[in-house]
């Protein structure tokens, strides 16, 4: 595909496909930077993917001791899924899991205000078998769920935001140091308000395609267009020549604007760290509502 | 601008002062403020003729009332709405059986602040008083929702009959507190004996009191930061009630023990 230079980086003539989902944002709190950042790693394991896990998470940012509720330090998460009710269900079960059981933490709604709400600590308050208190506190309700170690506080719901899942660049290079060096470049700059990145380290090596070619039962299978071993096996091979490996970055954010500027971020750091191409996943335009060309992203953030 | 009724001569009796709460005076002029009637004794008397009244009520809500008004009772009873600033001392049953906005005292309280009426089970169902200076007896009986908190200290009796609510008295709060209480939370920024119906149950850093103490520093006063890192103890009472009240005690001379 014919697209431009960037540098060295050949940028392709395409577009990233994206949806539209549901989010919730949470801040947690800690005691120290430490336990908070262990509950949102363990809130955000198992998340990747709304296909295998059911919701896509990750740590949003770190957050200073003046930016949060309680004035303690903590992180702030996102958390995607299909619709408002998946988000309710997979926020009450990983906040009931990982966050409720970490040591000194506490959990706020980061989407206060919003149109829509889903409960939390109304829900986790039933944990605390008749023995939970609330308090409202400058008009929001947390619940007081008594604990092993004290109490965890808890807010009773979260705002539920209609954000974008699905954008994504797919980073190359000739061989597999290179381009992963790229990724993590990447991976780096699109970090920050209102993005998620949910797979390992924002980096999924796996891309797919949707379904299988084997099988009717496969809701995806590798992208083996994309697979390199198989650039001489596979008749529609997409691997560009001089290309060894690849990596790509699921982006979900608030907006369609925040993950069309984090893919910026994005691009242009891959460039700057070695990529000698760069493309993106798109299913012909056809199931997505949000298109992000990579044309668009030429301008340096 | 903001309605202001600033006291320019002491009233011959005790002030029925619940007529001036924001809501009613919504929209209204200098003159139709001053035209209101308050009780006085056994009188009534136009409050145009103890108030100065400059300003007019606006969608905002906001009223300041200003000067010596401890013979004014019931100021900011059963507001549901709105922001009263009274700077100096006020009487009795301020804040009585409020359900919503914010009453803040810029001096002391008389007995009974945000309580029940005489006779009524539940007192304040709502909103945010903060009283800078002491308050008197039995401040927040019967109360049922809401946030009182006090800058210096309570007087005994504080939380008589409480359902739920906190009331937190920086300076510490005076004996007898919780009597009767069901659900409420009592925090008492020093020292305390509470009643032979309360147990000692722990000491710890409780979450929500901290969130509470972040927002008393927000509408104002002055809160230590010894008070938001704690540690409190907790007392469970009153077990005459539901015994799932409490009265928290900053602990500060066991920490580090």
């Amino acid at each position: 595909m014919s697209g431009y230079l960037l540098g060295d980086t050949d940028v392709d003539d395409t577009f990233a496909e994206a949806f539209p989902m549901r989010y919730a944002r949470v801040v947690i709190t800690a005691a120290t930077d430490g336990w908070a950042l262990e509950a949102a790693r363990s809130m955000t394991g198992f998340a990747t993917s709304v296909i295998g896990c059911k919701c896509e998470a990750a740590i949003e940012r770190a957050l200073a001791s003046d930016e949060t509720p309680d004035g303690r330090p903590g992180i702030g998460v996102l958390l995607f899924a299909m619709d408002r009710e998946g988000v309710g269900k997979r926020i009450v079960e990983r906040v009931g899991q990982s966050v409720m059981t970490c040591p000194t933490t506490a959990c706020f709604d980061g989407l206060p205000g919003a149109d829509s709400t889903s409960p939390l600590g109304a829900t986790l308050r039933y944990f605390g078998d008749g023995f939970q208190a609330s308090k409202v506190i400058a008009g929001q309700r947390y619940w007081r769920i008594p604990v092993m170690e004290g109490e965890f506080l808890v807010s009773e719901s979260v705002g539920v935001g209609r954000g974008v899942g699905g954008g994504n660049l797919v980073i190359g290079a000739g061989d597999e140091d290179v381009a992963l060096a790229a990724a993590e470049a990447a991976a780096g700059a699109m970090r920050g308000e209102g993005i998620a990145l949910p797979f390992p380290g924002g980096i999924v090596r796996s891309g797919s395609k949707v379904g299988a070619l084997t099988s009717k039962s496969m809701p995806a299978s590798t992208n083996h267009q994309l697979a390199p071993t198989l650039r001489a096996q596979a008749d529609d091979t997409l691997v560009p020549d001089g290309v060894g490996a690849l990596f790509e970055i699921v982006i979900d954010g608030v907006s369609e604007e925040a993950v069309r500027e984090a893919m910026r971020r994005g691009l242009h750091s891959a460039a700057g760290a070695g990529a000698t191409r760069v493309t993106a996943a798109n299913f012909g335009g056809k199931l997505g509502q949000f298109h992000f060309p990579l044309s668009d992203l030429r301008d340096p953030p | 601008m903001t309605l202001t009724l600033t006291l320019r001569t002491q009233p011959p009796a005790r002030v029925f002062a619940a007529p001036l709460i924001p809501e009613r005076l919504r929209g209204r002029g200098a003159s139709a403020v001053e035209a209101i009637e308050l009780r006085c004794g056994g009188e009534t008397v136009a409050a145009g003729d103890l108030f100065e009244v400059s300003g007019a009520g606006t969608e905002e809500e906001a009223l300041v009332l200003a000067g010596d008004l401890r013979q004014f009772d019931w100021i900011g009873a059963r507001m549901s709405s709105g922001e009263i600033v009274a700077r100096g001392d006020v009487g009795s049953w301020a804040g009585a059986e409020m359900s919503g906005g914010a009453l803040r005292i810029e001096g002391d309280a008389g007995a009974r602040l945000g309580a029940a009426y005489p006779g009524a089970r539940v007192g304040m169902t709502g909103g945010e008083i903060v009283v800078t200076g002491n308050a008197g007896e039995e401040a927040g009986a019967g109360m049922r929702r809401g946030l009182v908190a006090v800058g210096g200290r309570t007087g005994n009796g504080a939380g008589l009959r409480m359902l739920a609510g906190t009331i937190i008295a920086l300076g510490g709060i005076g004996d007898e507190a919780g009597l009767g209480n069901k659900r409420g939370s009592l925090a008492s920024g020093s020292a305390l004996e509470p009643l032979p119906s309360y147990t000692y149950a722990t000491r710890f850093h409780p979450p929500a009191l901290r969130m509470q103490l972040l927002r008393v520093r927000q509408l104002g006063l002055t809160v230590p930061d010894a008070l938001l890192s704690g540690p409190w103890s907790r007392w469970s009472g009153d077990v005459t009630e539901l015994a799932r009240g409490e009265i928290l005690i900053f602990d500060e001379n066991e920490e580090g023990a």
